[in-house]
């Protein structure tokens, strides 16, 4: 199996006919995908789910995709997102770079672009939770190995790795 | 009595006389100083002055008019004013509606230099009456406007490219959308294909060939609607010291891949020492991108022998100039000024978007600076980039 299947994926965009497709690829190049077609749709699946790495359309009715990222952040903080944007709206995609995007990128999307794009921020949620990972250790030692402090710790770590 | 009357009266005579004789000089100092007058904003106006008779021949042309028209006063004077205007008869009949009319006429025309430019003026046409009232030729006063007229139509070029800009680009922003949709089924499809139990492999191929040119033409939309989104993005200049050279040699660095299976040879001819500006690095790239790409389509549409493309810089006074000249088949002088229009191609279908020079322009102008071409068809064609020295 490749290492692609332990990336979830979740897809923003009101263009239904594009996420009906571009799931359809990635699911089959690996990934687990979640589409969604709004920003409020994106951040209830968010806090039913774990994601590693969300596709976020910029310009979208309802929320906006910076606005979607916010929130998305909010829930799990250690998501990566990817932020696709029309030529025009460099601005915005600063802004969103502001608010912690991974990467935008120019739509309409070159696939393997994109792929190359969600492994690469795939790359850098495992190494923020591994970081996290090390820093919990860390402080449960400090804490010493009393039950409570160990039960605590595991909630934490749980947390992190997205573990129901 | 009488003779004493008459005496007085030949006194009181002799009186008016002297004292209308005194009257009279006094009028003609005051008429030689309005004629100095007169005279002095004739030689010294930068307008041209013409009076004619009753029939328009030219009596008088003033010293202004040899400036805008080009015509010495001697050498014009004597003849038809009509020989003056681009269109002489539509001249005669505006001298004549205004002859009706009397008094001050006063509208735009365009007269014809001695060398056959176009100069358009601004035109005050008075016609002269004498104390009866009879009409004895007219006057004008012919102000140079050719240059205000071309900054006008600048102007409305300016807008009107904007104008098109922006419309172009909300339909670029409209065309991607579903262009990505297109772009994702044809991907999609292509995987199926790849996969599919039961085609012949004829008609695998077929159907991979095919999704491979639908995925091949989105990308060729995508490569236009970037672009002309780029185009009408505005964007502020980030300027950096930079070398010309090195951004040349860049360039054609950048470039290699495509050129080194093309019949070509690039000669660069660059000032012995470095020439350094403080320009946009991003911006400059892009113009050499263009007008090379321009210039190996130029020497490579359908010749036997090899083209010839030549990079050269120079410095002259206070700029820098960058001239790209290639040996192709050159630009037809009617369509020279077509070529920094939206949308104006002469590359084949796919080749040529009609973005290209406009965006060169475009940067020029953020960049302060200028392009502008030379060509003879048959030869080549000249690109000349002019940049300000910082």
């Amino acid at each position: 199996m490749s290492r692609e299947s332990n990336i979830k994926v979740l897809l923003v965009d009101d263009e239904q006919t594009l996420l009906e497709y571009l799931s359809k690829r990635l699911l089959k190049e690996g990934f687990m995908v979640k589409a969604t077609f709004s920003g409020e749709e994106a951040v209830e699946a968010a806090s039913d789910a774990n994601f590693d790495v969300a596709v976020v359309d910029l310009k979208m009715p309802g929320i906006d995709g910076v606005e979607t990222q916010r929130r998305l952040k909010q829930v799990q903080p250690l998501l990566q997102c990817i932020v696709l944007t029309g030529h025009g709206s460099i601005e915005s995609a600063l802004e969103s770079g502001q608010q912690d995007a991974f990467k935008y990128l120019l739509k309409p999307i070159d696939y393997e672009n994109l792929v190359e794009t969600i492994k690469e921020a795939y790359q850098k949620k495992v190494e923020l939770q591994n970081a996290k990972f090390r820093e919990q250790v860390e402080e449960i030692y400090r804490a010493g190995m009393g039950a409570r402090g160990i039960k605590k710790a595991i909630d934490e770590l749980r947390k992190i790795y997205g573990i129901e | 009595m009488n003779y004493e009357r008459s005496t007085e009266s030949n006194d009181s005579l002799r009186h008016q006389l002297r004292k209308l004789s005194q009257e009279l000089s006094g009028n003609k100092i005051e008429l030689r100083h309005t004629s100095r007058y007169l005279q002095c904003i004739l030689q010294n106006s930068n307008d041209l002055i013409f009076a004619t008779d009753v029939d328009g021949i030219l009596v008088s042309f003033s010293k202004g008019g040899e400036r805008v028209l080009g015509y010495p006063g001697d050498e014009v004077t004597g003849s038809s004013v009509k020989v003056l205007a681009s269109n002489s008869d539509a001249f005669e009949s505006l001298l004549a509606e205004s002859r009706e009319k009397g008094g001050a006429t006063r509208l735009e025309f365009p007269f014809r230099h001695r060398d056959g430019r176009i100069i358009y003026c601004d035109v005050s046409l008075i016609t002269l009456t004498n104390t009866e009232g009879e009409n004895v030729g007219s006057v004008g006063v012919c102000r140079d406007i050719t240059l205000w007229k071309r900054l006008q139509e600048d102007l409305i070029r300016i807008d009107r490219l904007a104008e098109i800009g922006r419309i172009a680009s909300g339909i670029a922003h409209e065309i991607n959308n579903p262009l990505a949709v297109v772009n994702e089924i044809s991907g999609w499809g292509g995987t199926v294909v790849a996969d599919a139990k039961g085609l012949s492999d004829e008609d695998r191929r077929e159907l991979e060939k095919a999704f491979k040119n639908i995925s091949e033409q989105t990308r060729r939309c995508r490569a236009i609607t970037h672009q002309l989104l780029g185009f009408v993005r505005d964007s502020a200049p980030s300027m950096s010291s930079l070398d010309i050279h090195e951004l040349i040699r860049e360039t054609l660095n950048l470039l290699q891949p495509e050129l080194k299976f093309m019949a070509l040879d690039i000669s660069l001819n660059l000032t012995e020492d470095p020439i350094t500006v403080r320009s946009d690095a991003k911006m400059l790239e892009q113009v050499l991108v263009n007008l090379m790409t321009n210039a190996v389509h130029a020497v490579t549409e359908g010749r036997p022998d090899k083209g010839r493309i030549e990079v050269t810089t120079m410095r002259v006074g206070h700029e820098i100039r960058i001239v790209i000249s290639d040996n192709g088949k050159g630009i037809p002088e009617e369509d020279q000024g077509k070529v920094f229009e939206l949308f104006y191609s002469t590359k084949p279908p796919g080749k040529g978007t009609g973005l290209g020079l406009p965006i060169c322009q475009n940067i020029l102008k953020k960049l302060g600076g200028e392009i502008t071409l030379e060509s003879r068809p048959g030869a080549g064609t000249a690109f000349t980039v002019r940049l300000p020295v910082s």
